[in-house]
């Protein structure tokens, strides 16, 4: 398990291209807010809570072929599955990496673009709390979205179809400061779910 | 002394049956040659024999214990399938460097890629690559040597002349080893290869 958060690791830096182009993507989602609906701070606040949230489900999205998909394509996934002889390990292992890659950084520049939207320091730590809760269950989903859709080509909208309606009970909670306990339990709920259906989706393409 | 058992092995991909009471026996320091038509079940047989696939008839066990039982089996071969497991934007070091991880063992590439004069490539994208070089570099995998079986699947496919007789000594030393290999091909080795079926 270690070796293979080792090696995604070292996969991601190597290929740094996809990690800026994820962040890039995120910044860029919300910088365009302030050009739609003007700079009244007010206005933008109440717009930031709730644009953080798509721009999270989006960054998210399109880091989806990464997770299983390229690994399948080259046959390195079979390398991976016969070292890895208990899947689950496996899966967790991948939950691991792909939160760090992708949803860490994004949580990282949080605090600099709130500051942008004149959020203050509680507010920025209210959303900042409910998106690093928010971010793992949602991971989770796009694991078991990317297994599921194995080696099916050119499925990215498929795969948002499936992923959207799934996301949006943690932009309906995400978007309010104090719930953090419901995207916990959401999340939770996810891993739960998402962990079977994962590794049932490798066993299958073993098959 | 390893053996590899196979007995009355059948399987069914979709609604077609691909191998139909399949039965042999492979011990220490052999080599199997499975032949057989395109969508004969090749490839499916290896997958069996490596675990990919559980779904079978039949049984299939090393030294009378069934493969699906014995927790060990997994660290006991090294499968080489049709794909590369190479990263094209990467080069070449990098894509080894990456195996060393999850082989879990540090070898020397460069040393070893100069005795398959392939140690100009190392920092050159997989991408820029011909598939002969791909495919030797995608046997570079056999180098890692804590295996007691090599499953190979179409493994001449884009070796040239010189790179096809260097794998076959390579297959001839490790049975001397007493490692097993089962291989898929459809072309004619020498006889060395002294087991042979059609599926």
């Amino acid at each position: 398990m270690l070796n293979l958060i080792k090696r995604d690791l070292l996969l991601s830096f190597y290929s740094s291209a996809n990690f800026f182009f994820t962040v890039s993507f995120f910044v860029l989602i919300l910088i365009l807010i302030p050009f739609a609906f003007g700079t009244q701070s007010d206005q933008l606040k109440l717009l930031f809570k709730g644009v953080v949230w798509i721009a999270l489900a989006l960054s998210i999205i399109i880091t989806v072929d990464r997770i299983y998909n390229a690994d399948y394509e080259d046959g390195n996934l079979d390398i991976i599955m016969q070292k890895n002889k208990t899947i689950e390990y496996l899966v967790i292992s991948k939950y691991i990496t792909h939160w760090f890659i992708y949803c860490l950084p994004l949580l990282v520049i949080l605090p600099i673009l709130s500051f942008l939207f004149y959020l203050d320091y509680l507010e920025t730590i209210q959303i900042f709390i409910n998106l690093f809760i928010g971010s793992f269950g949602m991971v989770f989903i796009a694991n078991f979205v990317s297994a599921l859709t194995l080696g099916a080509k050119r499925t990215i909208f498929l795969k948002t179809i499936i992923m959207i309606p799934l996301f949006v009970p943690f932009i309906i909670f995400g978007s309010d400061a104090g719930s953090w306990p419901i995207l916990l339990g959401l999340s939770m709920l996810s891993f739960v779910i998402s962990i079977y259906v994962t590794a049932y989706g490798l066993r299958l393409y073993g098959e | 002394m390893n053996e590899l058992k196979i007995e009355d092995l059948s399987c069914k991909r979709g609604e077609s049956k691909v191998l139909n009471n399949v039965s042999l026996t492979i011990k220490s320091g052999e080599t199997l040659v499975v032949k057989g038509r395109n969508g004969s079940g090749k490839t499916t047989l290896l997958r069996i024999l490596s675990n990919f696939i559980t779904s079978y008839q039949g049984k299939v066990s090393l030294n009378d214990l069934s493969i699906l039982e014995d927790n060990s089996y997994n660290n006991k071969f090294n499968l080489i399938g049709q794909k590369n497991s190479l990263k094209d934007n990467l080069s070449i070091k990098k894509n080894l460097e990456l195996w060393d991880i999850i082989f879990n063992e540090t070898l020397d590439h460069a040393k070893l890629l100069e005795q398959d004069n392939l140690d100009h490539l190392i920092n050159r994208d997989v991408g820029s690559l011909s598939d002969g070089q791909k495919k030797c570099i995608s046997l570079h995998r056999l180098n890692y040597n804590k295996y007691e079986f090599w499953f190979l699947d179409e493994p001449f496919v884009y070796l040239d002349e010189v790179n096809t007789n260097s794998l076959i000594e390579k297959i001839n030393r490790f049975n001397e080893n007493m490692g097993i290999v089962i291989l898929t091909s459809n072309i004619n080795l020498p006889k060395k290869f002294h087991k042979e079926i059609n599926i």
